[in-house]
């Protein structure tokens, strides 16, 4: 008995051993084989509502093309950066072949030498001069472009189209006009949140900061320094925290929400307006069907007419320094250019990050679609252009600062001082 | 299996005949028998010595390599600013830098420390009370409830903290929530204007009952474990002297299951200081309201947030340092009670 069961232990060991081997030689024979070859890549869960069936043909179209099997393995946004960081940290082992990467992750990751820098690539490929500028900027730095902006979007205001024409409100072009809207809204639907003052929404209170001129941070010399404290940035902060203390357009709690609570809520139909990406109207229609056809879409007005400007965020496809990064160029090329890319923007509702492909979605005239292309080509803003910028939302200095305003323990001035002090505690850290 | 110079002189000291072959057979052997004896004792000494050792091995060295291992990393990270990098990061020794840091900062000692320590006492008492009074509960029923009870709590118990801080958040999410909605309709708040998440208070009584209601089980059913083994002659024996129920329990079930006490305390106090989940996943704890920081969301956010792996990395081991203080100290009172009492 006792004889069985060492013979057993003997016998696995040996057979895990035997496999580990298997798999070693199998990754050297892929490794010298050209046609045998696998790229592993990283996609975001989400985007698409269902990523399976693209891939599997973008797949099949680039086996036809150079032989090379595709490997997808999706990740949560949550929790990707850090997945992203402890691979880096492993090496060419361990980080995929091409990713998709957040725009504002790209200056972290670049900065530890695992991005691989495609300036030439992309000018021998002869894409460098139609790339959308704003979103090219935000994956360059220091004159090297660390991959094909792949799809972007922008946020806007979406509204209930049925509720503005039942108490006759007009989309408001200008601030008073919104904060009027809002009230409106509140006063007839009482049971709906009138505008969402969300607390854990970054880019709801960012529009507002740029709207009134001001800015997050500016930089001189090479240096940042937090401009969230500045008389125009602090204008914007109490505009938009006013709309929930002060105008009350905004109940308490709507102060913990991200943007994911908004978009629940939107499908529970319990929302009149609020701040909402361009990939928003589909999802909230597909979510709760009986709002098809009732929603609208504007560009978040200026304070004085005009446009806020609002956060162009989107992400690159990248190629890593691994062994394989030429053929993952290829694979990046065929995502990011023509049919492919095209196929993606209309199945995420996202832009594509092509000028000449964004064109012809401006040319629809979709009215869900126009304003949000408004908003990008005329009126996106970009967020600090450095790894400390990523730690500074990483650690929710804005989000907290809207925050502490909506619960009132601290005053706006106080408040945006607090996160001034921070911003420029991680800025300093970085230098 | 049996060692075969045991085995030996067991055998011979049982059976004379064997004794008597052996010994026919002994001048046989080479050399002075007085040699041969110092020699087995050495081998002996050596095997006594050596043998707890080897079979100890393979547990230490998955010890080592699972917890060891990290500890030394994280104690050696907390000395570095550390950079990540393609390939393997680059550690610049600062000395203590970090720990100056930390314990002379604000948020430290008016927010992180007392919010951990508070919450902790807090959720420990409360888990440890709760599971007593269902562990004398489920002592006192028959076979079908204890059966149907003990399913019911244990299934508390293996809900994913995830899934049962969500549960809550939803119980008490502002506005929509039921306890909200009751709380409104009895005229308490205005469902409107009241967010507990915002408030250090509430957030924390939230998170209390989130700990408390995934925690008790455990000590519920160790307890009754230990109320099962309490000889009923002792209750009766107490009966007969005059002792109520409630001089019961503390003159005879606290101190014959002491060592029980003993044990949940100790492993809910280890748990309720680095509750991390259940924080982290509530409305605002996730690093944008600094105000419901504990020591375990800190140090993430410090490390993981702010790539400040050294601070993250310091704070840890502050928190590692806490536990093993409070944990020492809580053994050693209740030994040295224990000691007295005999």
């Amino acid at each position: 008995m006792k004889r069985r069961v060492i013979a057993a232990g003997i016998a696995l060991t040996l057979g895990l051993t035997a496999t580990a081997c298997g798999e070693g030689s199998g990754d050297e024979g892929a490794a010298t084989d050209g046609k045998g070859k696998t790229l592993t890549v990283w996609i975001m869960e989400g985007t698409n509502p269902d990523a399976r069936p693209f891939f599997k043909e973008a797949a099949a179209a680039f086996k036809k093309k150079t032989g090379a099997n595709i490997k997808v393995e999706y990740q949560q946004w949550a929790t990707a950066q850090k997945k992203f960081t402890t691979a880096i940290e492993g090496g060419a082992d361990q980080v995929p072949d091409v990713a998709e990467v957040g725009t504002t992750w790209v200056p972290q990751f670049a900065e530890t030498g695992a991005l691989v820098d495609v300036t030439g690539k992309v000018e021998k490929s002869g894409l460098s001069g139609d790339l959308v500028e704003g979103l090219k900027d935000a994956g360059t730095l220091e004159g090297k472009q660390y991959g094909m902006p792949w799809y972007a979007g922008v946020r806007s205001i979406v509204y209930r189209k049925d509720l503005f024409e039942k108490h006759k409100i007009k989309p408001p072009t200008n601030w008073k006009e919104l904060t009027a809207a809002a009230k409106t809204l509140k006063e007839k639907e009482p049971d709906k949140v009138a505008f969402p003052v969300a607390g854990g929404a970054e880019m709801f209170a960012t529009a507002f900061i740029w709207g009134a001129g001001g800015e997050l941070a500016t930089e001189k010399g090479g240096k940042w320094k937090s401009a969230i404290n500045s008389p125009k940035s602090v204008e914007g902060i109490e505009y938009y925290t006013g709309l929930a203390t002060e105008e009350k357009v905004s109940p308490a709690k709507v102060n913990t929400w991200t943007e994911k609570e908004v978009g629940d809520a939107w499908n529970k139909g319990q929302i009149s307006m609020a701040v909402g990406g361009n990939w928003t109207p589909k999802a909230i229609v597909e979510a709760n069907p009986d709002l098809k056809g009732k929603l609208g879409a504007i560009p978040i007005p200026g304070q004085d007419g005009g446009m806020s400007r609002s956060f162009l965020g989107g992400s690159y496809l990248s190629t890593f320094n691994t062994e394989n990064k030429d053929l993952a160029w290829e694979f990046v090329k065929l995502l990011t250019t023509g049919e492919f890319a095209a196929k993606w923007a209309q199945q995420t509702n996202y832009f594509p990050g092509q000028n000449s492909e964004l064109e012809k979605v401006a040319a629809k005239k979709d009215p869900l679609v126009e304003p949000f292309a408004k908003q990008m080509l005329e009126a996106g803003a970009t967020v600090p252009k450095t790894k400390a910028y990523g730690e500074i939302q990483a650690s929710q200095v804005v989000t907290g600062m809207v925050q502490s305003i909506l619960s009132g323990k601290a005053t706006v001035q106080e408040a945006a001082d607090k996160a001034a002090k921070g911003m420029d505690a991680i800025f300093a850290k970085g230098e | 299996m049996k060692d075969t110079l045991i085995g030996g002189s067991g055998r011979a000291a049982r059976d004379t005949e064997d004794t008597l072959a052996a010994g026919r057979t002994a001048p046989a052997n080479p050399g002075p028998g007085t040699d041969t004896d110092a020699t087995a004792l050495r081998r002996r000494r050596r095997v006594e010595l050596t043998r707890p050792w080897l079979l100890l091995a393979p547990a230490l060295i998955v010890l080592a390599g699972l917890l060891l291992w990290p500890l030394v990393q994280v104690g050696k990270l907390s000395l570095q600013d550390y950079e990540v990098k393609f390939g393997g990061g680059v550690g610049t020794f600062t000395g203590f830098d970090h720990y100056a840091d930390l314990l002379t900062s604000g948020l430290l000692w008016k927010t992180v420390l007392p919010n951990t320590v508070f919450f902790a006492v807090a959720c420990v008492g409360l888990t440890i009370a709760l599971g007593t009074l269902v562990a004398l509960l489920l002592n006192r029923l028959g076979t079908t409830w204890r059966l149907i009870c003990s399913v019911a709590i244990l299934a508390a118990w293996a809900m994913p903290a995830v899934t049962g801080t969500y549960v809550w958040i939803w119980l008490f999410q502002p506005q929509d929530g039921l306890f909200s909605q009751l709380a409104g309709a009895a005229g308490l708040i205005d469902p409107e204007t009241t967010n507990w998440f915002t408030e250090r208070l509430p957030f924390y009584a939230i998170a209390t009952v989130n700990v408390v209601h995934h925690g008790f089980p455990f000590v519920a059913i160790t307890v009754l474990a230990g109320l099962l083994t309490i000889p009923k002659e002792l209750y009766e024996a107490g009966m007969i002297d005059g002792a109520n129920a409630w001089q019961r329990f503390w003159k005879i079930t606290v101190p014959t299951i002491k060592p029980v006490f003993l044990v949940v305390t100790i492993l809910s106090t280890i748990w309720d200081f680095k509750v991390f989940t259940q924080i982290f996943v509530m409305p605002g704890g996730n690093g944008s309201n600094p105000d419901v920081y504990n020591l375990g969301v800190f140090s993430y956010i410090e490390a993981f947030a702010k790539n400040d792996y050294g601070a993250g990395s310091a704070a840890a081991v502050l928190l590692t340092l806490l536990l093993l203080a409070i944990t020492v100290v809580y053994i050693r009172t209740l030994f040295r009670q224990g000691e007295e009492e005999l």
